[in-house]
Formats: C-alpha cells, structure tokens, sequence
C-alpha cells in the first residue's frame, strides 16, 4: 500500500523528514534510515532548507524510490519560476515520485549564499494549483500533456504564524486549490495538535503533526525565537531542571505522539535523529514493540 | 517619489579621478526631497571635490532631472552649458535623470547615488519602499497596501507561515505586511476580498524597458 493509499485507508500516519547531502555521497543518508524501512509510511525530502545549497531533492526521491523507501518531494517557490517547476514536476513524476509537499520556501537571504536572486514567481497556493493542473492533463497555459502525472499533493501550515486569520484563510485556499496532507510546523502542546488536527480536517485535508525533538535548552530557545509561542513554558523550565534534556525532549515528544495517535490521524517527525529509537517507537504505536 | 542614497565622497573623487573639471548636476525632485541628491548635497560635493582637487565648472539642480525639458530648452541648457566647460558630469539624479543627461551629451557622466527605490517620505527623514511599478496594479484589493512591494516574497495569497511575532522574517525591523492588510479590511468590513484565490500574476506587465505614449 503507498502512501496515498494509506492516507485514505484511515491508517494513523507517520512521515519523517531528510536532507539531501551537501555534496553528492548520498549512501550515508540511506543508511541511516534503513532502520526505519516499512515503519515510516513516506519520508519527506527538503528543498534547499533554509535557503543552503543541497544536493537536488528530486534525485534523492529518485534514490530513495530505488531503495525502497516512498518520497514525499518538498518543492519551493523560491529557486524556479512557473516553467521550471512545471517541468521538474513533470520529470519527477516520470521518474516515479507521485507524493508532492509544496510551500512558499525561506528566503533567499536567510540562507548561505544571501546574494542569490530571489524567484517566487508561484506563491504556493498557486503552486498546488499548478500541481493539480498537471494532474488534469493540462499545463499552466492549457496545452494538453502527453502523458500526465497523478500526484499526491500536500501543503505544509504554521499554526503559531500571523495573522490567525489569514493563516487560516491561506490554509484552505491551500486545500480547496488540492493539498490532500497538511504537515504543520512543530507543535508541543496536545491542546495545539488538537486544535489543529480539527481545523484541517474540517476543510477536507489529513492533517500530520510536526514534531521536532528538542536535544537542548539551546535548541528549544531556538525554536522559540522562530516560534515564539510555540514551545510552552513548562518545556522550557523542565528542560531546565533535568539531567538529560535529549532524553527529556525525546520522550516528550513520542509522549505527544502517543497522544495525538488517540485523536489525531498522524505525525510528521521533522528530524529522523535516532532511527531505532524512532523505528522501536512506532512499532509500539502500532502495537507490535514492548512498549 | 524615487529615492536615492549619496555614495561615499571618496568613492565619487576615486570615479572622477580622470577628469579635471566636473559639471555637478543635481534634482529637486526625489534626489533632493530626500536629501541625497539636491542642490544642497550637490553644492556639499563640489566643496568636497574642490578640496580634493577638482575644479567645478557648475552647479545646477532642476525640478525634474528626468525630464528633457527641463535640462535642455531652448530658454535654458544646462547640458550645452555643462559639455562646453567640463570634462564630465556628475549627477546625484536618479538612475533616470542619469541616463538622460548620459544619452544627450558627448563627455562622459558619471553617477554619484544608488537608486533605491519608489517610496514615501515620513517625519522628512523616513522614507520607505512602497511600490514596485510591477504593472498591474493589485492594491483595491488588499486594503491600498501592496503585499508585491512590501512582502519580500510578494505574496498575493496571504501571509508566509514565516513571520516572527507579527515581524516579517526576512527584515525583523519591519513589521509582516499581511499584519497591516488584515487591520485595515477589518477595520473596512471587508476581510472577505482575502478569500480570493489570486492567480499567478502575468509578469509581462513586468518586463522591462517600458513605455508609455501619450495620445495626442
């Protein structure tokens, strides 16, 4: 069963995130996740995150299609304009790559290399627009396709980003316009997931929690300048007090997943970080581990 | 108005360096509204250039840099004044009015400002990009408030998921323009122009050089 299959079944989902390399040795990408092989449902592949030069995501979905895994290929609005990501949509879907996250992108200048010329011809309400075009046979323009693709389409959401309500509006332009998924930024509150889980079902779309470990304090405090009212206070002061923060924040999360897997129909984890651990913890989501 | 910044003086002298008598022309449009370009810097320049061994063959500043009229009539030409008694001309004019002067001159001319951008002026000393001339104009929609010049990204669709506390994640000092948009169709009852979903834009109405030709 491929993802979208999954999707429909109903199944609680779990997709994970990787970086292509920065550089051409892929292998020891693959093999980090090869413990995770059959457990998490699609691995999503970024695009340049942050705006630093990575290896084409589109060839690390082709390489992880030959290994064995199913891709999710993020696309951004930010390097390519509407004939680029018209064509390379087309080519990754010749090559096998059926499931699609598309959003906006980071900016240039927050990235390594902050001279670049920034695109964003397409915002990405229009990019999924454009996704779902392809689907119907046609391009942009209306020419006719010879051979056309059948993508999976999905869109991402931040639900600690302003304002609420033209967040919200922009979430379903997202979904009527036919994002099927939405993966959100991390969350680490229950009341969020479920919040959020609702508000994207409610407009059609399956929603998959992000979840990031936090390792540190460090990184927590991170994560809140990003998102300041995403990580709750009583994180940060526990974080605080324990011995082992990278423990406490592991466990803290697959707690949040357990939860969410109650109410919600899946999680996204934005870091593959310790793959047994995380390939140990699905089986005990899907009632095959110790617990 | 269109708003540019001084270069460095040292940066000026150093572009000039081969050419002994300098013709300084200013504008009173935007140069001098924002007191980069006016005839009060271009005065403050030719001092500086004096000092440094340049001799000033003139000082003007016309109301409008950009227009052909305006520098060269009949009545009034300060291009034949500045081309019989220098050797080049320096201009604090716009990345237009430059380019005039350059196209109706035999000596060479040289700049002495970036361009920066079409904006507004506040408190006669902030002054802020506002539109980007894209052609094809979308304010009625979005409050009077251009999501294309003043989001980094122009996003037409509503707000990236990237701002920081209401900050635009691109420039912390400024404020999410979507922030605005909101309050103001909120305060106009009329939140519900944002539901649209808004089309690629065509960006033909983009692509430059563009003219306009007026009907007689």
């Amino acid at each position: 069963m491929g993802f979208k299959e999954k999707v429909s079944s109903g199944k609680f989902l779990i997709t994970a995130e990787i970086a292509p390399p920065r550089g051409t040795d892929w292998g020891g990408i693959v093999n980090s996740i090869s413990p995770l092989k059959g457990k998490v449902d699609a691995f999503n592949i970024t695009d340049c995150q942050r705006s630093m030069v990575r290896m084409s995501a589109l060839s690390m979905g082709k390489i992880l299609l030959d290994k064995g895994y199913e891709p999710i290929l993020q696309l951004t609005c930010r390097d390519r304009n509407r004939i680029a990501l018209q064509s390379d949509l087309l080519g990754a879907y010749a090559l096998g790559i059926e499931n699609l996250c598309l959003m906006t992108g980071d900016f240039t200048t927050l990235g390594d290399q902050p001279e670049a010329k920034p695109v964003f011809d397409l915002d990405s309400v229009q990019l999924i627009e454009l996704a779902t075009t392809l689907n119907s046979g046609k391009l942009l323009n209306g020419k006719e396709l010879k051979g056309s693709p059948s993508f999976f389409i999905g869109a991402v959401f931040n639900p600690f980003s302003g304002p609420y309500r033209l967040q919200v509006l922009k979430l379903k332009k997202k979904i009527e316009a036919g994002a099927k998924f939405i993966q959100t930024q991390p969350v680490y509150d229950e009341k969020v997931a479920k919040e959020v889980s609702e508000l994207v079902s409610s407009f059609g779309a399956v929603p998959l929690i992000g979840l990031l470990p936090i390792k540190s304090l460090k990184m927590a405090n991170f994560i809140k300048r990003l998102n300041p009212s995403s990580v709750p206070d009583s994180l940060v002061s526990a974080l605080e007090k324990v011995k082992d923060p990278a423990r406490y924040g592991w466990e803290y999360t697959l707690d949040l997943a357990r939860s969410i897997s109650e109410f919600g129909r899946g999680v996204h984890f934005m870091l593959v970080g310790k793959p047994q651990e995380l390939a140990n913890f699905i089986d005990e989501l899907n009632g095959k581990g110790e617990g | 108005m269109v708003t540019v910044k001084l270069k460095p003086l040292f940066e000026i002298a150093q572009l000039l360096k081969p050419y002994t008598r300098v013709f300084v022309i200013g504008c009173q449009l935007g140069s001098g509204r924002c007191k980069n370009g006016g005839l009060r810097e271009a005065f403050k320049v030719a001092g500086y250039l004096e000092l440094h061994g340049f001799k000033i063959s003139g000082v003007k500043s016309p109301g409008g840099t950009c227009i052909l009229e305006r520098l060269s009539s009949p009545e009034r030409d300060i291009l034949k004044e500045a081309e019989s008694s220098s050797d080049a001309i320096l201009s604090l004019a716009c990345g237009a009015g430059t380019q005039l002067i350059a196209e109706n001159v035999s000596i060479p001319v040289i700049t002495g400002v970036n361009t920066l951008f079409i904006g507004v002026e506040r408190e006669r000393k902030y002054f802020d990009e506002y539109c980007v001339a894209c052609g094809d104009c979308v304010i009625s929609e979005t409050g009077g408030i251009c999501p294309v010049a003043r989001c980094p990204k122009s996003l037409i669709n509503g707000p990236c998921g990237g701002a920081i506390a209401g900050k635009c994640e691109v420039d912390p000092s400024i404020p999410c323009i979507w922030y605005k948009i909101e309050s103001r169709l909120d305060s106009l009852n009329s939140l519900s122009l944002l539901e649209r979903k808004v089309p690629p834009k065509d960006y033909r109405s983009w692509v430059y050089p563009r003219r306009l030709v007026l009907e007689e």
